[in-house]
């Protein structure tokens, strides 16, 4: 069977990841950075999910807390996607098989997949948001689910460190 | 002269507790990183709209209001998840400089959130030149992202 461990040893050999992970400043600034971006992202997300579940800024519209914070999450997310992937690129056999960074890609993904069918289903109805109570049943179940999954999404990364199950 | 102080929080009970158990810190740890991720999103969204940028068909004042509660609940789950990673290694915060950092610059971004970017959010919009709201909006972001960024680089530079 093909197995990618070639290739992740051989990424891991390339000058340049080997000059980030040994030096002192390269691996932590750039993880650093991760965690900060992926803070405001998933907080401003969190932000429009209590909106959506009626939870907090109910005097502001659906429909222009969705258009008006957009922008700034994926402001935020770009770099984060982009540290995330030098750090995996960086070290890539201390996580390919890390339980903790499996989940976090796993949960990523459903938070994602969430937010597209969301943004499908519902986008288009725009300035009538608020007036259809169907869309309010549905805008709760995506708020409810995405802050689910960017909970579970923050927990596992955060346990990334600790593999306890090797 | 905080060193007593610091001995005895690592010699709580709690403290040892968490020393003992593997997985006790780490949790704790991923539920803190949970908690500042929701407490950021409420500082972010009202400065935000300080800065003229996010929900701008509302009052600053009812963004900020709105985002309080918010605020309330996640710095208490912040502080609730943060205490005992402190006491756990409060003789090695006790030499940490970033540590110590992260202290002062919280300690600034709890009054100025407290007291001039509460008074400028919630005043008449008409009454404030332009640039002011603009201003606190951007050290209030500058303050809260370093206290963030100070406590991720302990674990590195600690």
């Amino acid at each position: 069977m093909l197995s990618i461990v070639p290739t992740f040893a051989w990424l891991e050999g390339l000058a340049w990841t080997t000059a980030l992970r040994e030096s002192p400043y390269g691996y932590p600034l750039i993880e650093t950075s991760h965690v900060a971006f992926i803070v405001i992202f998933a907080g401003l997300v969190m932000m429009m999910d209590l909106r959506l579940v009626g939870l907090a800024f109910r005097h502001v519209p659906l429909a222009q807390i969705q258009q008006r914070l957009f922008r700034w999450q994926m402001g935020a997310f770009v770099p984060s996607m982009g540290t995330g992937i030098l750090l995996f690129l960086v070290d890539p056999l201390r996580y390919y098989q890390n339980v903790f960074f499996i989940a976090k890609l796993l949960f990523l993904v459903l938070a994602g997949l969430n937010a597209l069918v969301f943004h499908l289903k519902t986008y288009r109805k725009g300035e009538t948001w608020d007036e259809d109570p169907h869309v309010i049943v549905t805008a709760w179940r995506a708020g409810a689910a995405s802050l689910l999954l960017w909970s579970v999404t923050i927990v596992a990364s955060r346990l990334i460190p600790n593999n306890w199950f090797k | 002269m905080l060193l007593p102080f610091f001995a005895w929080c690592e010699s709580l009970a709690m403290s040892q507790a968490y020393r003992d158990s593997t997985y006790l810190f780490p949790v704790t740890q991923a539920l803190h990183l949970l908690a500042v991720t929701v407490f950021v999103g409420a500082i972010v969204i009202g400065d935000l709209r300080l800065l003229g940028w996010g929900p701008v068909g509302q009052s600053r004042a009812s963004v900020v209001r709105s985002a309080q509660r918010v605020l309330l609940w996640a710095g208490l789950a912040v502080l609730v998840t943060g205490i005992p990673q402190f006491t756990t290694n409060a003789l090695t915060y006790h030499r940490s400089w970033l540590f110590i950092l992260k202290m002062w610059v919280l300690a600034a971004a709890l009054l100025f959130t407290a007291t001039v970017r509460h008074r400028v959010a919630v005043a008449d919009e008409g009454r404030l030149a332009s640039w002011v709201p603009r201003v606190v909006g951007a050290v209030s972001l500058v303050l809260w992202m370093g206290v963030t960024i100070s406590g991720r680089l302990i674990n590195y530079y600690g």
